[in-house]
């Protein structure tokens, strides 16, 4: 009895064709282009790059819909906040995130998505980081006398003053 | 009003006859006044009755939430989201239980999961019920207030049955639900959900036709599905403008996607079609909550995976691995690996996404919340700008804003 011959590898001679990538062929910039634990698409752009890389986004991949900014501060890193813009695209149903490092500065994105001007106010209030080209920035959650970015994470946790003791120094009455 | 109509004649004796210029009046609203929903106030530049320049004032509820996530465990931080938007805290802790869930990739049984529809939908019958309320309360009708929270007291009440707790019940958490709810309380609220439509149906009779109602609501407030959509508006907001988006129907979540259920959008966009949007979203989430009950099926309502859930309290006694579990979860709680996740929940007021960035220690490097009412209340100069001031209550209104989720 003759055992049958085992199928031929196929993997062997065919070698598989890339995929296509919509990210990388509209983001040719890109310095990481990944897939989060959540399933959402994610690529890291150079800063000087964003407001382009934003701009293809919105066009040409669809994702038209400004929903989310946020940081994250990485105090190892060189470059600490991660800027995580967040779009979706009504037709695909998806989301994309768009991130980029920077130390203390990026452009402002609401030339083009006015949505984006509360956000840019928030992390220049709780982060410190000024966006360029911004119509009002200023703080929005603390007090405009506030001193420091209480979301960096070198501002203590869980041992903030309370206002009441800060008055007299903050106010200059003291 | 036209401007014009609202100029005074200067028909005094004493003025001359050379006009004044027209000085704009700056005013405060809020943030105490009664109708900014918490402690919203608006700097407001008046000409005459005409709102000419609108800015919004917010912080005054920042309790930096965000911050307090960095020194907590996964499971602690459960009890920050009840507080963010306090109308809708169990769809709060759904975003963030999902979140989390992504990260640390873990399977929750089928009863948890419908359970957390219905107990998601019944938050959203109980924050639209305080919307229609405090909107008639806002405009002078008093009485919509009361029948809409004696509706609401009773989901309320099965809130604190099933959790002990009425509003910040923390009962949705990373890996189910923190326990199981009795057939008893899901048969009381079975029938309230049959008996809601008539109650919906009540309220509708009292504003939907009422001529002063509609006078206060039609045409006021009016914001375009671009206008809505370039300012990150979501949400009943978004939907009024004609954009059918709904993430329960776009991105389903929790098995959304076997229910069936409409997603009513307006035409104008004014103040009354968000008021309509929401009265049909609310009859909407009663049939969803019926076909929840309707399949509400047995089993366990955690997760079987130990290093998310611990294990339950017979296992101790037998098992020493379920003893280390145990210990290691109440000193460390979740580990999940370093990484990111964004989740995005369609909640009473829109996108509600938790992003949680883990880098494999027991607590959070950052936790976000993607706050839908910080959105919307871009869009209130929008709307009020050009408009009377005593439109300004009702758009403030129908933008549905939570303080607490704006100021976090």
């Amino acid at each position: 009895m003759t055992t049958p011959a085992p199928p031929a590898a196929p993997a062997e001679t065919e070698t598989p064709e890339p995929p296509h990538d919509p990210l990388r062929a509209a983001l040719p910039h890109a310095a990481e282009v990944s897939i989060a634990a959540d399933g959402i698409p994610t690529v890291r752009v150079p800063l000087e790059r964003l407001l382009e890389a934003i701009e293809r986004v919105r066009g040409e991949l669809g994702h038209t819909r400004f929903v989310d900014l946020t940081a994250v501060d990485r105090l190892q890193r060189e470059e600490r906040f991660e800027l995580v813009y967040l779009f979706y695209s009504l037709d695909q149903r998806t989301w994309l995130r768009l991130k980029t490092r920077t130390d203390a500065e990026a452009p402002s994105l609401t030339g083009s998505v006015p949505g984006a001007n509360w956000y840019e106010r928030e992390l220049y209030d709780l982060f410190g980081i000024r966006f360029s080209g911004h119509p009002d920035l200023c703080r929005i959650m603390l007090p405009d006398d506030w001193r420091g970015h209480p979301l960096r994470r070198t501002e203590p946790l869980g041992s903030e003053p309370v206002d009441f003791t800060v008055t007299r120094g903050v106010y200059g009455t003291g | 009003m036209a401007q014009a109509e609202l100029q005074t004649p200067s028909t005094s004796a004493l003025t001359t006859d050379v006009e004044p210029p027209r000085e704009l009046l700056t005013i405060n609203m809020g943030p105490q006044h009664p109708s900014t929903h918490g402690v919203l106030r608006l700097e407001l530049q008046l000409d005459g009755e005409v709102v000419v320049h609108c800015r919004p004032v917010i912080g005054y509820l920042h309790t930096g939430i965000e911050k307090t996530f960095e020194a907590k465990t996964y499971v602690q931080g459960v009890v920050l989201t009840d507080r963010m938007d306090y109308l809708n805290p169990l769809g709060n802790n759904l975003a963030y239980a999902l979140a989390v869930e992504k990260l640390v990739a873990c399977e929750i049984p089928e009863r948890a999961t419908v359970l957390r529809v219905l107990l998601a939908e019944l938050t959203r019958i109980a924050s639209h019920l305080m919307f229609i309320g405090s909107m008639a309360l806002d405009l002078g009708a008093s009485s919509p207030f009361l029948y809409c929270w004696r509706e609401r007291e009773k989901i309320l009440d099965f809130f604190e049955r099933i959790s002990g707790v009425r509003m910040m019940t923390s009962f949705i958490r990373p890996g189910g639900l923190m326990r199981d709810v009795d057939a008893e309380a899901l048969a009381t609220i079975g029938h309230f959900v049959d008996a809601m439509p008539g109650y919906i149906d009540s309220y509708e009779e009292l504003l939907t036709g009422n001529p002063i109602f509609k006078e206060r609501t039609e045409g006021i407030g009016v914001l375009s599905a671009d206008d809505a959509l370039a300012l990150g508006v979501s949400g009943p907001t978004l939907r009024a403008a004609g954009l059918n988006f709904d993430l329960r129907k776009t991105n389903p979540y929790c098995g959304y996607e076997a229910y069936d259920f409409a997603v009513p959008t307006g035409t104008v966009g004014d103040c009354f079609d968000r008021y309509l949007v929401r009265v049909a979203e609310t009859r909407e989430s009663v049939k969803i909550c019926r076909q929840a009950l309707d399949r509400m099926p047995g089993g366990s309502v955690r997760t079987t995976d130990r290093k998310v859930m611990p294990p339950p309290k017979e296992e101790l006694a037998k098992s020493m691995e379920a003893v280390i579990h145990h210990f290691k979860l109440w000193t460390e709680g979740i580990r999940p690996p370093a990484g990111e996740a964004y989740v995005g929940v369609e909640s009473p007021r829109g996108e509600l996404g938790f992003y949680v960035v883990s880098d494999g220690s027991g607590r959070p490097i950052r936790v976000h919340e993607r706050a839908p009412s910080f959105a919307n209340l871009q869009a209130l100069p929008k709307i009020t700008e050009g408009g009377a001031v005593a439109d300004v209550v009702a758009c403030i209104a129908t933008l549905d804003p939570i303080m607490g989720e704006v100021d976090r």
